[in-house]
């Protein structure tokens, strides 16, 4: 859902009477205000907020604004709500309070600074808020909140006509699922300066050079098991609307990871990831539309993969890789040959994904014959149509790798 | 005039010294005669940064003045600047302390053969004098009355853990060595925090900052910065220099150029003493701004197909989204 106006007035709206009493009541309304409109605050920020207002000049509308920006905020994409909700509660404050002298609630007063009995009326305020914060919880949780994320827009965009900031975000996410994919620790260790175990036969042999006084001490820690990723992406006709994200996410993964291997399967499978080996996207698009035969076609996953399984598994697929089936599993191909070759993929790979961009759906289950003949050897099955499963696929990975 | 702030004891004679004289309008001053353009929001920022004593999370894209910030912060304060530059891998031994093994190894030998004291050695080997500083210790155990600027830079390539291990040092600042006993700050180092979000920051660290992000400059401030660092500069080149900038920052490149791009090139144009953009310039010199052969590509195909406007007049409605 894409946080409109109206919305931001109605939270506004909603929470305006709680404040009016005071900077810190009205803080914590605004507050309250960004919170329901899926910015995640924590109470010491409000108190911070309230802090920082006795270092800047509360009249000027820019300082004040920068001041609560700063502390209120974590994230860049929160900015644009922020500012639109800024600009709806200060002057909603202004309305409900038609003898405050400006559209900024007055500064505390310095005595109260000065004695301490403000941060005690601070704790009250902040008590009460804490309490009916947790009491009123309750109900708002059923109702299904709007959460901003950067990626909400564009599960209702077509991938077709990505801008450059939502394709930034994109590789943001597939950057973070990238190395979590790539990380695997190992049980052997290697030499190293920052290791936290010492190497004694290294420090041994070391100790030669000085007439067998130990001066340096050698360490070791860990080695990083570097994944091999193999992706394989359904191209058919009724994957289409998707294409542009797959491309995307290939290109993403390709770029950021060593050793990826892409491939694309519809009727046929062919490797592209020689293709795609670039910088420059739209490029790498014009080859792949020129080489890859049977894109938009018809499906048949069992002998795509049957291909793969006997010409390249071999020498791609170690007990270090992962595989990655990117496909809604529609398949008009013979459904035993796919559970043969799923199975015999599962007995070469670390770890097999499937992301399926349907599973996004509410009301879809995987009763389609493909889908269920796969699900068994899978080691996760997720959804991935938009920014926002991507993000989740990345803290799955996240679980799973450590 | 001199409050009662120690810092301003000391001799410092300068207003921006001391936290009580200061205000948002001193600190864009300031910036700017360190030749920092700084809008005053971000001016607000680091006020407040300083007034609070809370650290500054600063996020933004590759090139547009993170660092450059706590550099001059540092200089303004008139502080000494400690650099903690964040990689994978990097862990407590390397941004705390270390103790300095073949020091003590070679003590220790050196005292088998005088047949010393065996206690007294081991106190001694675990002093402060075979105690290799790293970064965040040096911060801390800062001498002197004034602060010192303490630049975390590129958080974000650190480990999650390194980043809670660091949300321990910040909010406390002190740090306890087994051998040595606890080690307090004096003064509250400035903490700067930078980030290009290739990952998420954990929330935790990010509540305890205060955040800002920059942005790519707007038109008129790159033209300020551009002249604020090369007063040389003649005729209409920074205007072109600026306008094309705004306007390739709005194209798909896969790395699009910072404000640190766009004084590079400014100054390899002044050294080659143009006074111009032409498009045989713009070719001869335009891997100052960008470092990818694809990108380099791009960019000239845009330039035959007249797609960037090189006289430097399309300033309108160049803000990036």
């Amino acid at each position: 859902m894409d946080i409109t106006d109206e919305l931001i007035a109605k939270t506004v709206d909603r929470f305006a009477p709680h404040g009016g009493r005071g900077t810190v009541t009205n803080i914590l309304a605004f507050s309250r205000v960004l919170k329901e409109l899926g910015v995640k605050i924590g109470l010491s920020q409000v108190i911070d907020s309230n802090r920082s207002l006795h270092y800047v000049n509360v009249g000027s509308r820019g300082d004040f604004r920068a001041a609560l920006r700063s502390n209120l905020l974590t994230d860049k994409e929160q900015i644009p709500i922020f500012d639109r909700a800024f600009d709806l509660f200060w002057r909603a404050r202004q309305d409900a309070e038609p003898n405050a002298p400006s559209d900024i609630p007055l500064p505390p007063d310095d005595a109260d600074i000065e004695d301490g009995s403000e941060a005690e009326s601070n704790d009250q305020v902040l008590a009460e808020f804490a309490g009916a914060e947790t009491g009123r919880d309750g109900e708002t949780e059923p109702i299904a909140l709007p959460t901003y994320s950067p990626g909400e827009s564009l599960s209702k965009k077509d991938f077709s006509d990505l801008g450059i900031e939502e394709s930034r975000a994109i590789s943001r996410a597939i950057l973070l699922i990238a190395t979590k994919i790539a990380t695997q620790m190992s049980r052997r260790k290697k030499r190293a300066n920052n290791g936290q175990q010492i190497d004694a036969r290294w420090t041994m042999r070391k100790s030669l050079k000085y007439g067998g006084e130990v001066v340096e001490l050698v360490k070791r820690k860990r080695r990083i098991k570097k994944t091999r990723v193999v992706l394989l992406c359904d191209v058919s006709g009724s994957m289409d609307c998707y294409s542009r994200f797959l491309i995307q996410f290939m290109y993403g993964l390709q770029n950021e990871l060593w050793g990826v291997e892409t491939f694309v399967f519809s009727t046929s499978l062919s490797r592209i990831t020689h293709l795609i080996r670039t910088k420059e996207i739209a490029g790498a698009l014009e080859r792949i539309s020129h080489s890859v035969v049977g894109w938009s076609g018809g499906t048949n996953i069992g002998r795509s993969l049957a291909t793969f399984n006997r010409d390249f598994a071999p020498s791609l697929v170690t007990h270090r890789t992962v595989v990655v089936i990117i496909s809604d599993g529609w398949d008009r191909g013979d459904v035993s040959l796919l559970e043969h070759e799923m199975q015999s993929i599962k007995r070469r790979c670390y770890k097999i994904l499937w992301l399926n961009p349907l599973l996004a759906s509410e009301n879809y289950e995987p009763l389609c014959k493909g889908m269920q003949a796969a699900l068994p050897y899978l080691d996760l099955f997720l959804s991935v149509n938009n920014l926002n499963s991507l993000v989740a696929l990345g803290r799955t990975l996240q679980r799973m790798v450590a | 005039m001199i409050s009662t702030l120690t810092a301003a004891d000391s001799g410092e004679g300068d207003d921006v010294k001391n936290s009580d004289n200061l205000s948002i309008e001193k600190i864009q001053e300031a910036l700017k005669k360190e030749k920092y353009i700084a809008d005053r929001a971000l001016a607000t920022v680091v006020y407040l940064s300083i007034a609070m004593g809370k650290p500054l999370l600063l996020e933004g894209e590759a090139g547009v003045g993170k660092t450059e910030v706590a550099k001059v912060l540092a200089e303004i304060m008139g502080s000494r600047l400690i650099r903690l530059q964040c990689y994978e891998g990097l862990d407590a031994n390397t941004a705390l302390y270390e103790w300095n093994y073949p020091k003590q190894m070679l003590r220790i030998k050196l005292e088998e053969v005088t047949a010393g004291d065996r206690t007294a050695v081991e106190t001694e080997i675990f002093s402060p004098e075979y105690l290799v500083k790293r970064p965040l210790l040096e911060a801390i155990q800062s001498e002197g009355s004034v602060a010192p600027v303490l630049l975390i830079d590129e958080i974000d390539r650190a480990d999650m853990e390194f980043e809670a291990f660091l949300l321990e040092v910040l909010s406390d600042f002190q740090i306890t060595i087994p051998e040595l006993g606890t080690i307090r700050a004096r003064v509250r180092p400035y903490v700067v925090l930078t980030s290009n979000r290739t990952r998420e920051i954990h929330d935790a660290l990010k509540r305890r900052c205060l955040y800002h992000w920059i942005d790519y400059p707007s038109f008129e401030k790159e033209h300020e910065i551009v002249a604020a660092k090369f007063p040389a500069m003649r005729g209409r080149l920074a205007d072109q220099i600026c306008a094309f900038m705004q306007q390739v920052r709005q194209m798909n490149f896969y790395k699009r150029p910072g404000v640190a791009e766009t004084l590079d090139w400014a100054s390899a144009l002044l050294a080659l003493n143009r006074d111009e953009l032409d498009e045989e310039t713009v070719k001869e010199t335009v891997g100052c701004v960008f470092k990818y052969r694809e990108d380099l590509n791009h960019v000239e195909e845009q330039l035959a197909a007249k797609k960037i406007d090189l006289d430097g007049t399309a300033k309108a409605g160049a803000q990036p989204a």
